[in-house]
């Protein structure tokens, strides 16, 4: 698999304070990667060490495949774009005018394609209004543009539904969808909200306390929380059985218990483990959400970070 | 670095305040001409002097420069627009001098606006004698080397400090506190060595004539020296001094070497510091 982004043995200090420690990370092209974790988890920290911003104290990462200390990161930086925490615009500007800025930023010769990038963006109607006037959406979505505007193929965006009324989460999540579908582009999001990630990513990583948790893909993650029907018996080996006969996908947790991911007639299973002289003790209905999975996978809220 | 000095020439044509104080330069040039030709014609003891007033913009962008240099510079971190030059890959080093550049073409306009309004004024009214010019000119040069370096110095300020309120605060009162120390080293070098005797005619009709008496507030030896120093070095004094042209200051050379190695010297470190410096 060809990563854009890697991380090895990452680590930043601040004074006394460890926000990233032994942090690993691999987002693959072509993928809208939700990096997961609470406020504080350090997130931001690593984004901010991803766009130059900042420089790690321990470890390295690579932007395809150049490492952080080798001079080509900055050309490599060129095919990136980044909305680190608030969108990076110019209060005083309009739409048009930030565009103009950052295409002479990044060296463009014309701006024949800012019309075409507004209307991207939805905010093709703005004409002279100024940015400080915009609600946080459009704000949001001209960070976006502004990020857009060199044609990067990975984008990082850093908790880019905070703060946005639903409408305006509605308009950054089809924006997103949108740009990975029709132009290819890799996605980086940092999020807390994990139910409008759980709408996005193709690939999850969870972080806690500046510590990669785990990596994982959305298949893979929807595997893991699946619907099923946790069962606890007598003998687990003639429940196999049964369901083996009843033609139904299960999975076996211990010497007594097991999941069975099909919708069951629960007499049925009943009467047949009664004849082979098993018993039923417990019978539930589980769907882990992200959320539950997240909060398993972390421990809950209460560690200090 | 030509991108983002593009970028950053392409801001400053739009920044509201540069545009306010260049006109405010312009007619603060007229006002002073004109106020210097008014007071000859009322007290005609004295002929008007394009001197007289040409170079008091030194003193008004020891005022205007950090204002404008922290709000221009200050924008980029409180916009969080510098993130964006970072993202896509200027090294910080052509950032930092993007900024310096830009700044100090800001500071030398603002002294260009105000000789351009002094000269409307003075071109038709005063009688210019061509033989100042050359001195004139070399004064000129290096109000223009002190406004730059007194940009390196601000834009220290401003590059390193990420509020851009904290940092307009500090260099408007660092600027506002230079020009008081300038002007109480200028006074203090100002000092006569000795007073002048006196002559007092007695009730017997005797003239009598004192000695002159030496004066204890003049600076001898090493502290002239180290006042003289700072009277030269700092940019304020130069400010100072080049609005009283030169009259207690080394060479004018002198004053150029001085600003030459602050903008060096401020450069190198403010570079240096920023490239360490984590950005938010």
């Amino acid at each position: 698999m060809d990563y854009i982004l890697t991380a090895r043995s990452l680590g930043k200090r601040y004074k006394n304070f460890k926000a990233l420690n032994d942090f690993s990370i691999h987002v693959p092209q072509g993928a809208i990667y939700g990096f997961v974790g609470k406020n504080g988890a350090g997130k931001t920290t690593f984004i901010r060490l991803v766009c130059g911003l900042q420089e790690p104290s321990v470890g390295s990462y690579a932007i395809y495949g150049t490492e952080n200390n080798d001079p080509g990161i900055s050309r490599c930086r060129r095919r990136m774009g980044a909305v680190v925490e608030t969108p990076s615009i110019y209060q005083d500007m309009t739409a048009e005018e930030n565009l103009k800025e950052q295409y002479r930023i990044i060296g463009l010769p014309s701006f024949d394609s800012i019309p075409e990038l507004l209307r991207l963006v939805g905010l093709e109607n703005t004409g002279k209004k100024k940015a400080k006037h915009f609600s946080l959406g459009m704000k949001q979505r001209l960070g976006i543009a502004i990020a857009l505007a060199g044609n990067p193929d990975f984008l990082i965006l850093d908790e880019p539904v905070n703060g946005l009324d639903p409408q305006g989460i509605i308009e950054v999540r089809e924006l997103i969808l949108k740009l990975n579908r029709e132009k290819g582009i890799t996605f980086l999001i940092s999020s807390h909200i994990l139910d409008e990630l759980s709408r996005l990513a193709t690939h999850y990583g969870f972080i806690d306390s500046g510590h990669m948790v785990k990596e994982m893909s959305a298949a893979e993650l929807d595997a893991a929380c699946r619907k099923c029907i946790r069962v606890q018996v007598s003998d687990v080996r003639v429940l196999s059985r049964v369901l083996d006969e009843m033609n139904l996908e299960y999975s076996i947790l211990s010497d007594t218990m097991a999941d069975i991911f099909a919708r069951i007639n629960v007499s049925q299973l009943a009467l047949a483990l009664a004849d082979q002289g098993c018993d039923i003790i417990s019978l539930d209905e589980r769907e882990e959400s992200l959320e539950s999975y997240y909060v398993n996978l972390i421990g809950g809220g209460n560690r200090n970070e | 670095m030509s991108r983002l000095l593009s970028a950053d020439f392409a801001k400053l044509r739009k920044h509201k305040f540069f545009w306010f104080c260049m006109i405010g330069m312009f007619l603060f040039g007229i006002f002073m001409a004109a106020m210097d030709y008014i007071s000859t014609l009322q007290y005609g003891d004295y002929e008007a002097q394009l001197t007289n007033v040409l170079f008091i913009y030194t003193l008004a962008v020891s005022i205007l420069i950090p204002a404008f240099v922290s709000l221009f510079v200050g924008t980029e971190y409180s916009d969080g627009t510098i993130r964006n030059k970072m993202i896509i890959g200027h090294t910080r080093t052509s950032i930092y001098l993007s900024n310096l550049i830009v700044c100090s073409a800001a500071g030398l306009g603002l002294c260009i606006s105000y000789m351009i309004g002094a000269f409307a004024v003075a071109l038709p009214l005063y009688t210019i004698d061509p033989g100042i010019l050359p001195g004139a000119a070399i004064l000129v040069l290096c109000s223009f080397l002190m406004s730059i370096a007194f940009t390196a110095l601000c834009t220290i300020t401003a590059m390193l400090c990420q509020n851009k309120a904290l940092t307009a605060v500090i260099n408007i009162l660092a600027a506002c506190c230079l020009l008081v120390i300038s002007i109480y080293i200028m006074s203090r070098l100002r000092q006569p060595e000795m007073y002048s005797g006196y002559t007092l005619n007695t009730e017997t009709g005797e003239v009598e004539v004192s000695e002159d008496i030496p004066n204890p507030d003049y600076l001898r030896g090493t502290e002239r020296e180290i006042y003289q120093f700072f009277n030269d070095f700092l940019p304020t004094g130069q400010a100072v001094n080049i609005t009283s042209q030169i009259e207690l200051s080394q060479s004018p050379g002198l004053l150029a070497a001085y600003s030459a190695g602050i903008i060096i010297v401020s450069t190198g470190v403010g570079m240096f510091v920023f490239r360490k410096n984590d950005i938010k």
